[in-house]
């Protein structure tokens, strides 16, 4: 569904990590958002994707939703230490996004681990629009 | 008059006192906010957002006395950390951002008979052998035998109690944790299974961050009779423990947060941060998550019974010593990241207040009856820890800190970097080396987190101290040297 790839960098804050995200639509913001706070956790280079987690999120409108689907995706790490390399997001709509994401569990002798994230704050978050993408900031808990 | 002009506004501060400094009512605050500091910290905090979220803090329904800020204080999710806030039991709110994510994240000092002399050269294997039996950094679990669900509703029904029971640590001890390591209104069942499945495996584990296990040695004594009521002697070998409740409390704050942001507009409450999500103290979700904090709460002291307990096995194992010789006893446990229910007086007037601590701790003074019986002379310990390079401070509270700032006191050092630049800063530095040259041994499992935790991400925790000692808040007992540490 999303053939754009959008885009994320890393922003600063004292005690915490934070990213960024560009795209141009909204399933390729979830998909980069998702991808970025993976990237954080572990690098996604030396990451295979051999196994495949089905995630779904509820949310009222785009921010909200946003917020939910990274919940998500990091239980999926802080449960089952599974770090994803891809996300892909199947269905979006106002109130509900399911997607998938390709990855595999943590290993510390093979990954590059970078940090343990925690949490998804609420610190500045948005999601708007501006000529033409989509944007979106979190910042994530250490 | 004071201005800190800030991207995009200006805040104006009156100066109180020499450490004091207040924001004046205005717009939507329904009190002044007072924050705590010295020249010099004040000159630091412009850079950040603390000060803006310390007038936010002043917006919450039935807020008593000031939003309060300690010397410490930094930028945080919504609360400012550092952050100290009373409200009314009757009319007043409750915040889970007032706590924190990491509900009940605490320190420990525990004494031991051992002088740093005598066992300087066997640091390193103490350190390995900590190393081995506490596990630290992501991922880390697997210190005691798995739990069942329904040990694990007990241990978050029975706190530090449960510990004990299971075999970590001695009766005693309870009598030195606030609380007595128990909060009584604890409610397990509404505790969520994704919190239950991430505390499942965590107890007795460290974590990764800024927590810590820390050996010290008592470098100088500052209080000798105050010293010797603690155990404490100069050269003494201390072990301090710095961590909290883990991803159970992680979860419960954030299942918190979504009923909290829901239950806002029910009660008609508006806010500038949507952080600061909250439901009135004696609402359903008010009491709720009274009960699952309190769960998650029991978890945190749970865990580092277990973990002091390892940390004494370890000790003898690497020492080949019995308890008697080692004498492992604990002085203090003191929360940074909780509310309490608490009786002060405003006006002349006793209260119930519900008191927000985030990233500040409880400093009760001589005579208060929650402190326990062998330190109602001296006040209640107050642990604060600095980097893992440098000193930190033992202190005890004053009366200064019951009429000032509702028995509270700072917590730590505080960041003054981020990670990106600490990491930045790090490069090029062989850390063993680094700190070796501070005199410490190291083990960690994440070189990333130590390049992100090195002593100059931090401010100097002397800074922060002295603002409570000019303050009269706390008083300083001694300061302690790291010569060990255990980081994820």
């Amino acid at each position: 569904m999303n053939e754009d790839r959008g885009t994320f960098r890393e922003i600063e804050h004292t005690a915490d990590l934070g990213i960024e995200i560009t795209a141009a639509d909204l399933p390729g913001l979830f998909a980069a958002a998702g991808e970025g706070l993976f990237s954080l956790i572990a690098d996604p280079e030396n990451i295979d994707p051999r196994d495949q987690v089905a995630v779904s999120a509820v949310g009222a409108g785009p921010e909200e939703l946003l917020h939910a689907w990274l919940r998500e995706l990091l239980s999926q790490f802080n449960l089952d230490g599974f770090v994803g390399k891809t996300c892909v997001v199947e269905r979006l709509t106002d109130e509900r996004v399911d997607g998938i994401a390709h990855g595999e569990t943590l290993d510390l002798s093979r990954h590059r681990f970078r940090t343990e994230i925690k949490g998804v704050t609420y610190h500045d978050f948005k999601v708007w629009q501006e000529n033409g993408a989509w944007h979106a900031r979190v910042i994530f808990d250490v | 008059m004071r201005v800190i002009k800030m991207p995009g506004e200006e805040i104006k501060l009156d100066r109180i006192e020499e450490f004091l400094w207040e924001i004046p009512k205005q717009g939507g605050m329904r009190v002044p906010g007072r924050i705590f500091a010295t020249e010099k910290l004040m000159s630091g905090l412009k850079s950040d957002n603390s000060l803006r979220q310390v007038m936010n803090v002043a917006h919450l329904p039935g807020i008593v006395g000031y939003s309060l800020a300690m010397p410490d204080i930094h930028w945080g999710y919504g609360f400012p950390i550092g952050g100290v806030a009373a409200l009314s039991i009757d009319d007043g709110v409750i915040s889970p951002g007032g706590v924190g994510y990491d509900i009940n994240c605490g320190v420990r000092l525990v004494k031991t008979s051992l002088v740093f002399e005598d066992v300087k050269d066997r640091l390193g294997r103490i350190v390995d052998t900590i190393f081995s039996l506490i596990p630290a950094g992501v991922g880390s679990e697997g210190a005691i035998p798995k739990l069942s669900k329904q040990d694990e509703k007990r241990l978050l029904r029975d706190g530090a109690g449960w510990a004990v029971r299971a075999g970590y640590g001695r009766n005693e001890d309870l009598s030195y944790m606030e609380e007595g390591g128990r909060l009584a209104g604890a409610d397990a069942d509404l505790v969520s299974d994704r919190a239950l499945e991430r505390g499942l495996k965590q107890v007795g584990t460290l974590g990764s961050g800024n927590h810590f296990l820390e050996i010290g040695r008592v470098e100088e004594i500052y209080l000798p009779q105050t010293a010797d009521a603690l155990g404490l002697f100069a050269g003494e070998i201390v072990v301090l423990i710095h961590t909290g409740s883990r991803g159970l409390g992680y979860q419960v704050c954030e299942d918190s947060l979504k009923v909290m942001n829901k239950a806002m507009a029910n009660y008609r409450i508006e806010l500038p941060d949507r952080q600061l999500a909250c439901a009135p103290i004696r609402s359903p979700e008010g009491q709720d998550y009274l009960a699952s904090m309190a769960a998650a709460a029991n978890y945190a002291w749970a865990n580092r019974q277990v973990i002091m307990s390892q940390a004494e096995k370890a000790f003898m194992q690497a020492l080949g010593i019995g308890p008697k010789e080692l004498g492992f006893s604990l002085i203090y446990d003191v929360c940074h990241n909780i509310a309490k229910i608490e009786e002060h007086v405003v006006d002349g007037k006793k209260q119930m207040l519900c008191v927000h601590r985030k990233g500040a701790t409880r400093a009760f003074a001589p005579g208060h009856p929650q402190i326990p019986a062998a330190y109602q002379d001296i006040g209640q310990p107050v642990l604060i820890p600095g980097d893992m390079g440098r000193y930190w401070y033992l202190r005890v509270g004053a009366a200064a800190a019951m009429e000032k700032t509702f028995g509270s006191t700072c917590h730590g050092a505080g960041r003054m970097m981020s990670r990106a630049q600490s990491k930045k800063q790090s490069q090029g530095i062989d850390i063993d080396q680094e700190m070796a040259r501070r005199g410490v041994v190291a083990r960690y499992r994440g070189r990333g987190t130590m390049a992100e935790e090195m002593p100059h991400a931090y401010k100097d925790v002397a800074d922060v101290v002295e603002t409570m000692e000019l303050a009269g808040i706390s008083k300083r007992v001694a300061r302690f040297r790291p010569v060990g540490v255990v980081k994820g």
